[in-house]
């Protein structure tokens, strides 16, 4: 069974202004980067996986429950949500009670909870940070809490809106090791992102959004080899992608290792036309 | 950021009339029925009050007011129409309570004389941007202070609720029941209010930093974002309405 089965879903905030149309969709378990330009409707399509928007029109079943038919509650043993603004998010006044929350709402014992928040804190950089109060920590560090507070739930399902937001490499590089862990642990891992290169290393199949549809939908390496169509949507292939067209590298290759492998393997590099 | 406000941007005639004109408006509404006793004054401001309402697009807003207000008039026409101390003279009888001419006829007064303040005000606040309002009350020397702590509050509720809604989906996506019987709710309801205080605390540091780095507390003469929009039709309708206001006295004094 789909982990997520999404079946004609339409939605709007005010009647007659349309966000999404008509969009059918299931996700298996490969991890899935959701891309698209300011207001394409990323984070209005999460909220109703979510449960937190209710559909207009078609259903969203997250494994085997239509939200239409479960409380926002319920649904949060399946489906974990990293809001886009961590402001959104944090309430508590101590790190620890803050990543605690989730976990003890969803029906773990005490030392359970306390162990998978010791160890999602620990994913993020911040174990020494437990007795702080959120308020006093930086934007990328909220940022972060905000994630450990639902890894720590240890759903099945989990959405990132935007992780990467004010991470410098080494936060980046912590989100990306708890995603591929995330992903190794059997879970479906659904992220919208803007850092195309970060797209290309960190996930299997990419789904563009445009103007309240689905335009692209494929591996991707699939979906970044269609530039034309990326344009449309107002994106960009990841830089090393761009790179390789422009030094006429046959393929489309994702990471810096892969585009390196390519080019030994064409021979000498050729200089680079402008 | 939305605000506590009833504006309807309709864009019409009414809504270019400058705030100061309105609050006059509102001002020669009140006053002109007082001065002239009677029933036709009132009723003409009524039916004036009206006709700008329907220029303005907006007399579907008001329809809800006037019948809110009708539940408490209604009760006024009643108690009065049967108690007032003056009545004398029997008007008609409903099922053997008889309603008497004076106490209805004092109701009524009282009706029209609410339902003209009721029209009035509702003309200024659903044509007129409360940020607006403030701003062309500072330029006639409202203390700016002032009128940033009036459109702060005009802010600050609509604020709390969707700091409320934002925590409660916060808490909800996390596995807290909020829907559902009222136990259930109000259970959710408690914990709120401390991050909504909290919040709100830390929401008005940041702003009081931000005005300060924007000079709010300097003591040189300020100017306007928007000009200030001086029309003779403007100045006009104040003369217009300061005429009528002096006219009625006028008349009231010579007759
Ligand atoms: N609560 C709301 N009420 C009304 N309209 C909204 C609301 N939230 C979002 N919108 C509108 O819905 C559209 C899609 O917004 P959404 O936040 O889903 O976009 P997004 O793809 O997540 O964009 P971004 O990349 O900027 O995060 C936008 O036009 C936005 O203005
Ligand atoms: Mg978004």
């Amino acid at each position: 069974m789909n982990k997520i089965e999404i079946r004609n879903l339409v939605f709007h905030y005010t009647a007659g202004e349309p966000i999404l149309n008509d969009i059918s969709l299931a996700f298996d378990a490969r991890s899935t980067a959701i891309i698209g330009q300011n207001g394409a409707g990323k984070t209005t399509f999460v909220k109703l996986l979510k449960g937190l928007l209710k559909p207009v029109g078609g259903d969203v079943v997250i494994n085997g429950i239509n939200t239409s038919d479960a409380t926002v509650a319920a649904l949060a043993r399946h489906i974990g949500l990293v809001f886009q603004n961590p402001n959104d998010q944090i309430f508590k006044n101590k790190v620890l009670d803050e990543v605690m929350f989730g976990p003890l709402n969803i029906g773990q014992s005490q030392d359970e909870a306390r162990e998978r928040a010791d160890a999602a804190l620990a994913m993020v950089g911040l174990a020494g940070r437990i007795n702080d109060n959120p308020y006093d920590l930086s934007l990328s560090e909220r940022k972060l809490i905000s994630i450990a507070s639902i890894v720590a739930m240890n759903t099945e399902i989990i959405i990132f809106d935007e992780p990467t937001i004010a991470q410098d490499f080494s936060g980046k590089e912590h989100i990306k090791a708890i995603i591929r862990d995330l992903v190794a642990q059997g879970k479906l891992v659904l992220t919208i992102i803007h850092d195309m290169d970060f797209v290309a290393e960190t996930f299997e199949r990419t789904l563009v959004f445009a103007q309240g549809r689905v335009l692209l939908d494929g591996s991707t390496r699939e979906v970044f080899a269609e530039e034309e169509v990326l344009r449309q949507a107002h994106l960009e292939p990841p830089h090393v992608t761009q790179l390789a067209h422009r030094t006429g590298l046959p393929g489309t290759p994702l990471t810096v290792e892969e585009f390196v492998r390519e080019k030994r393997a064409q021979g000498a590099m050729r200089p680079v036309t402008p | 950021m939305k605000a506590l406000s009833l504006y309807q941007d309709n864009g019409t005639l009414i809504h270019r009339v400058d705030p100061i004109s309105k609050l006059l408006y509102i001002a020669a509404a009140i006053f002109i029925p007082v001065v002239l006793t009677g029933f036709t004054a009132g009723l003409a401001m009524l039916g004036l009050s009206l006709m700008l309402l329907v220029l303005a697009r907006v007399l579907r807003k008001v329809v809800p007011l006037i019948g809110f207000s009708m539940l408490v008039l209604i009760s006024v026409v009643i108690i009065q129409g049967l108690f007032y101390a003056g009545n004398r003279q029997v008007m008609f009888a409903l099922g053997g309570v008889h309603f008497y001419r004076e106490g209805l006829l004092f109701s009524a007064a009282i009706c029209v004389r609410v339902l003209n303040i009721l029209c009035a005000f509702a003309l200024l606040v659903l044509t007129t941007r409360p940020s607006d309002l403030i701003e062309s009350l500072v330029r006639q020397g409202l203390s700016p202070h002032f009128g940033y702590v009036l459109s702060s509050v005009l802010q600050i509720i609509p604020q709390m609720t969707g700091t409320m809604e934002t925590i409660t989906d916060a808490q909800r996506s996390r596995g807290m029941e909020t829907e559902g019987s009222l136990m259930v709710r109000l259970r959710a309801f408690l914990p709120l209010i401390g991050p909504v205080v909290m919040n709100s605390l830390v929401s008005t540091r940041e702003r009081s930093l931000a005005l300060e780095v924007r000079a709010f507390s300097s003591r040189a003469q300020k100017t306007f974002l928007n000009e200030e929009r001086v029309s003779t039709s403007n100045r006009v309708i104040k003369i217009v309405l300061l005429a009528a206001m002096a006219a009625a006295v006028a008349w009231r004094v010579v007759s």
